[in-house]
């Protein structure tokens, strides 16, 4: 405690030092002047009297020193000098300060970039909420949930201050009094989930529990941007009415600006159960938001969940069987499982470069303290200490990587600008800068420093002062300080190798991603989603007559070559529906097993390019009163009927509890990607739209045209039919798969990235190892040439710095490689961690532009005048 | 091993502090003045030696020190003792008793030697 609070006043006193100064000169001043007045009361003249006060007072210069020294902190005040000196060297020499900062500044930069994203994604969450308190519940891992179980867990759990559920709906049709539609996505909730949030309205009100109600008159609160866009920040915008899909909706409130939650919605409306969606069976709804209660874990939420969930499976067996909740916090339910690895290789891979930066920079410092040894050295004849020199350089190096770390934060700051506009997902999160940030930065900096440092100050404190001095400035130059700056580069060498690799297999598999066969042609090939207005249109004949009319004024389109409608895209799922086999022994209610059943039109499979193995498509001859017809894939058929022919066999579908008609298969369609784009299909089946008629649809149209020309002819035939239709997303399919693939595709970018600063700073390490050696050797070279060396000789003597870094730095990383890959394993498609091509390419790859990096020292050398170097001695 | 000037630090700590605490609160020519009186010519040349002790003692907690106006209206810094110096000073006096007593008794142990 004592040494703390004299560590604080002496603290105090090494940054003020200017007013202790004038204290403590007025202090001894005040001592000789009463030392003075009583010799002058004892009887001497005043100037003896001031002379013998002075001499008694002792040599006051050094007494000032002393209290100086006592009074400050001398280690920071050599320090202080150290960074001045430092600062002063470092402006002498402005190449190598240039270089240095904006090596370090991109090696920083990078880190501090995925630390924020990563901090963003996992820790952060969302902006403006609790993120810490609240948890998402679901019946799967990112979905499902029934009203009446959200009901049970809300009155039964004790783990939780409040429960909400949410349901998100997109594409909603907005009209406002200006009578211009648009459409926005909305979500439902619960009527408190933005307490669970703890969030307020900035104008307006909260929901109520009797907007929730069924019957009481519909509400709406906006988010700030479309308050903000829509009705430029209207202030008198409580209490005005907009049409939401038809029904006539009041705007309560506003939500303050850059709060959305729990995705990127426009508004939010009361979740209002209706008799639809009080069913049990029914897991429709999004997910449940809970606000974990004081003091409580989230273990223990688990556990109690499990239970309720437990006894409500017992309570409730024909729909809770196998239906446990799950509780998940924030980056488990929005980010997912694979997060932790995707973001921990992200943090790998900066780690790499950042290790890069460091060799490399270690490399130049040493470089340069080589060329200081002279000085160095004189200066320890002086009588410096060799902790003190070596302090010195490893102060200068510190303070470079302080300003590179200053410079990095702007580097930061864009990559983060960058991150944010590629990841257009629906997450909204919170990318402010907190202290977590900040002390990342500084510690990261100051790492940096030390770890470049640190080598060449040792060597430095190694040095041989009577070998230097004699030696006319080579002291350094020893085997020994070669071998360390060689292995150096072999360090960066192998480490881009590794992340060369990893990269490698990344862009491979989004490569694969994009180019894998999905069993159908994607070129050409338009999606829109429709929705019939529900004011005009409530049956399903209406439906019907409405798409049959629609496919036959498509056809006249010119460019339109096909089309046809289905209720989903590929890549997107459908609900499973329970089946059963004819012949097969018949199984209770909830037990049977269930298929994907897609609904799809006339000339599906033809409109997508995509061959019938056996038997014909649906056609217009298959009308809702005809025979009941289903289609089956082939891996449907390779699962249940293998080596037999699927025509004709019968199967049916059941409904809730409700056991659909005898279907009688009438064709087998190849496999085409429809559950997902990435793995092979699953066992699926396809209903005919007009014995299944919905009032949505998806729209696809094969064009003989470029597909962008057709979308506006295409809305005219469509407003032709029906002017109050709504037109959603409209994309062409590669779009659609962009959409798709857009994580993926911005994590492989960022590993590129980082993969070509290693890239280039691994060659730029080797150019200046081997540049460096051709300055140091211009004599032996230029004795060389003149005892008739051909060009070959010096090439080869130049290159064969380069060669055992690079061999040696390739081999252990493709070694080591063979390691790390294998983490990346589940974001990979199609491609092997260890995929051989790709660590050959790679090797390649990095050999080639090592070599370029060489190139430069090698004609250098091989231009060395022997006249000059020899009289350079 | 302590070097002399330490050891010299400290018994002058002694000193001041013993000085304080017997005569309250005194400026740093009182303290000098007090301790030449006492202790001979120890200070006389080097009155300024004191300071840095003086400060030591602050930052340490034993004394507190604030600007008042000495007794012929000059201003001067005035030094006082701290509950943590009378038992810092204490502890000092105990353990210089004895040390005292070891070395007599070692002068005294050559003695019968001879």
């Amino acid at each position: 405690m004592k040494r703390l609070v004299r560590l604080i006043d002496r603290l105090r006193f090494a940054l003020f030092r200017h007013r202790g100064d004038t204290e403590m000169a007025e202090e001894f001043e005040s001592h000789i002047r009463m030392q003075t007045d009583e010799n002058i009361r004892a009887g001497m003249t005043p100037d003896a009297a001031r002379r013998n006060a002075a001499i008694r007072f002792g040599a006051a210069e050094s007494v000032k020193d002393k209290y100086r020294d006592q009074r400050g902190l001398p280690l920071l005040e050599t320090i202080r000098r150290d960074c001045r000196f430092a600062l002063r060297l470092l402006r002498k020499d402005l190449t190598f300060t240039v270089a240095a900062v904006t090596i370090l500044a991109i090696g920083i930069g990078v880190n501090v970039a995925v630390f924020r994203v990563t901090n963003a994604v996992l820790f952060n969450g969302f902006r403006f909420v609790d993120n810490e308190r609240l948890v998402y519940i679901a019946n799967g891992y990112g979905c499902c949930v029934s009203w009446p179980d959200f009901e049970d867990w809300r009155s039964e759990a004790k783990s939780f201050e409040g429960m909400a559920v949410v349901q998100g709906q997109g594409g909603v049709s907005v009209v406002d009094k200006s009578g211009f539609a648009e459409r926005y996505d909305a979500m439902r909730v619960s009527s408190d989930v933005f307490k669970l949030a703890g969030q307020k309205p900035i104008l307006g009100r909260d929901f109520l529990p009797s907007d929730e109600l069924t019957g009481a008159a519909p509400v709406t609160i906006l988010r700030y941007s479309l308050w903000e866009q829509r009705f430029a920040k209207d202030p008198t915008i409580i209490g005005q009415t907009l049409s939401i899909n038809g029904t006539s909706t009041t705007i309560i409130g506003v939500m303050p600006q850059g709060f959305s939650f729990p995705q990127n919605q426009d508004f939010w409306v009361p979740l209002v159960p209706t008799a639809e969606v009080r069913q049990r069976d029914r897991r429709n709804l999004w997910c449940v938001v809970g606000r974990l209660a004081e003091g409580v874990q989230i273990q223990t939420a688990r556990a109690e969940m499990e239970s309720i969930g437990r006894r409500l499976a017992q309570t409730y067996p024909a729909t809770n069987r196998n239906q446990l909740p799950i509780v998940q916090t924030f980056s488990e339910f929005f980010v997912g499982a694979n997060a932790a690895v995707i973001y921990g290789a992200m943090w790998g891979a900066v780690g790499i470069v950042l290790l890069i930066v460091c060799a490399n920079l270690s490399n130049l410092v040493l470089a340069r303290a080589l060329g200081r040894s002279r000085e160095i050295a004189v200066r320890i004849a002086l009588g410096a200490g060799r902790w003190r020199v070596s302090r010195q350089l490893l102060i200068e190096s510190m303070l470079v990587s302080v300003i590179g770390g200053v410079l990095g934060w702007w580097i930061a700051e864009l990559g983060v600008r960058i991150y944010q506009v590629s990841d257009r997902s629906w997450r909204v999160l919170d990318y402010t800068i907190d202290y977590r940030t900040l002390i990342y930065l500084l510690a990261v900096s100051l790492a940096t420093g030390m770890l470049f440092g640190i080598v060449p100050a040792l060597r430095a404190a190694k040095l041989d002062v009577n070998i230097t001095l004699k030696d006319g400035g080579r002291g350094l130059t020893s085997a020994r300080a070669k071998r360390v700056s060689s292995l150096l580069v072999t360090t960066e060498v192998a480490l881009a190798v590794v992340l060369l690799a990893g990269a490698g297999v990344m862009v491979r598999s989004l490569a694969k991603l994009y180019t894998a066969d999905r069993g159908f042609n994607s070129a050409d090939l338009l999606t829109m989603n429709l929705a019939l207005p529900p004011n005009k249109y409530s049956a399903g004949r209406d439906y019907l007559s409405y798409f049959d009319r629609l496919q036959m004024g498509l056809q006249a389109v010119p460019g339109v070559e096909a089309a046809a409608i289905a209720n989903s895209l590929p890549g997107l799922g459908v609900p499973r529906l329970e089946y059963e086999l004819a012949g097969s022994p018949a199984v209770a209610d909830k037990q049977r097993d269930t298929v994907l059943a897609y609904t799809i039109g006339p000339s599906y499979f033809h409109t997508l390019a995509a061959p019938i193995v056996a038997g014909r498509e649906f056609s217009d001859s298959d009308r809702a009163a005809g025979l009941p017809v289903i289609i089956v894939n082939q891996r449907f058929v390779d699962k249940f009927w293998p080596g037999d022919s699927a025509l004709d066999k019968h199967l049916r579908l059941f409904k809730g509890n409700q056991s659909g008609p005898w279907l009688t298969v009438i064709g087998v369609a190849s496999n085409i990607a429809q559950n997902a784009l990435t793995n092979e299909p699953d066992p699926l089946v396809y209903l005919p739209y007009s014995q299944n008629p919905l009032p949505t649809a998806w729209l696809f149209v094969r064009s003989r045209v470029p597909p962008e020309t057709l979308t506006p002819l295409l809305r005219q035939a469509i407003h032709k039919l029906e002017p109050e239709l709504s037109i959603g997303t409209t994309a062409t399919m590669p779009q659609w798969f962009r959409t798709r693939f857009q994580e993926k595709n911005t994590i492989a970018s960022m590993f590129l990235i980082f993969a070509a600063i290693a890239l280039l700073l691994a060659s730029i390490g080797l150019y200046a190892v081997v540049s460096h050696s051709v300055t140091q050797r211009s004599n032996e070279i230029g004795i060389r040439i003149a005892i008739g060396a051909s060009n070959r000789d010096i090439r080869a003597l130049v290159l064969q710095q380069a060669l055992v870094p690079l061999a040696v730095g390739v081999t252990v990383g493709v070694m080591f490689s063979f390691v790390v890959n294998p983490l990346l394993k589940s974001e990979l498609v199609h491609v092997s961690p260890t995929d051989p091509l790709t660590l050959m390419g790679v090797s390649v790859i990095l050999i080639l532009s090592a070599t370029l990096g060489c190139w430069i020292p090698v004609r250098r050398a091989m231009r060395v005048d022997p006249v000059v170097a020899l009289r350079h001695e | 091993m302590k070097s002399t000037s330490e050891v010299w630090q400290g018994t002058l700590a002694m000193m001041v502090l013993k000085t304080l605490n017997v005569l309250g609160p005194q400026h740093g020519y009182g303290i000098a003045k007090r301790i030449e009186q006492t202790s001979g010519d120890l200070l006389s040349i080097n009155q300024g030696t004191l300071y840095p002790v003086l400060l030591k003692l602050e930052q340490e907690g034993s004394l507190t020190s604030k600007w008042g106006i000495s007794e012929n209206n000059r201003r001067a810094r005035f030094y006082s003792i701290t509950k943590a110096g009378q038992k810092a000073l204490a502890a000092e006096e105990r353990e210089w008793e004895r040390t005292n007593l070891i070395i007599a008794r070692f002068c005294a142990l050559r003695g019968e030697e001879q």
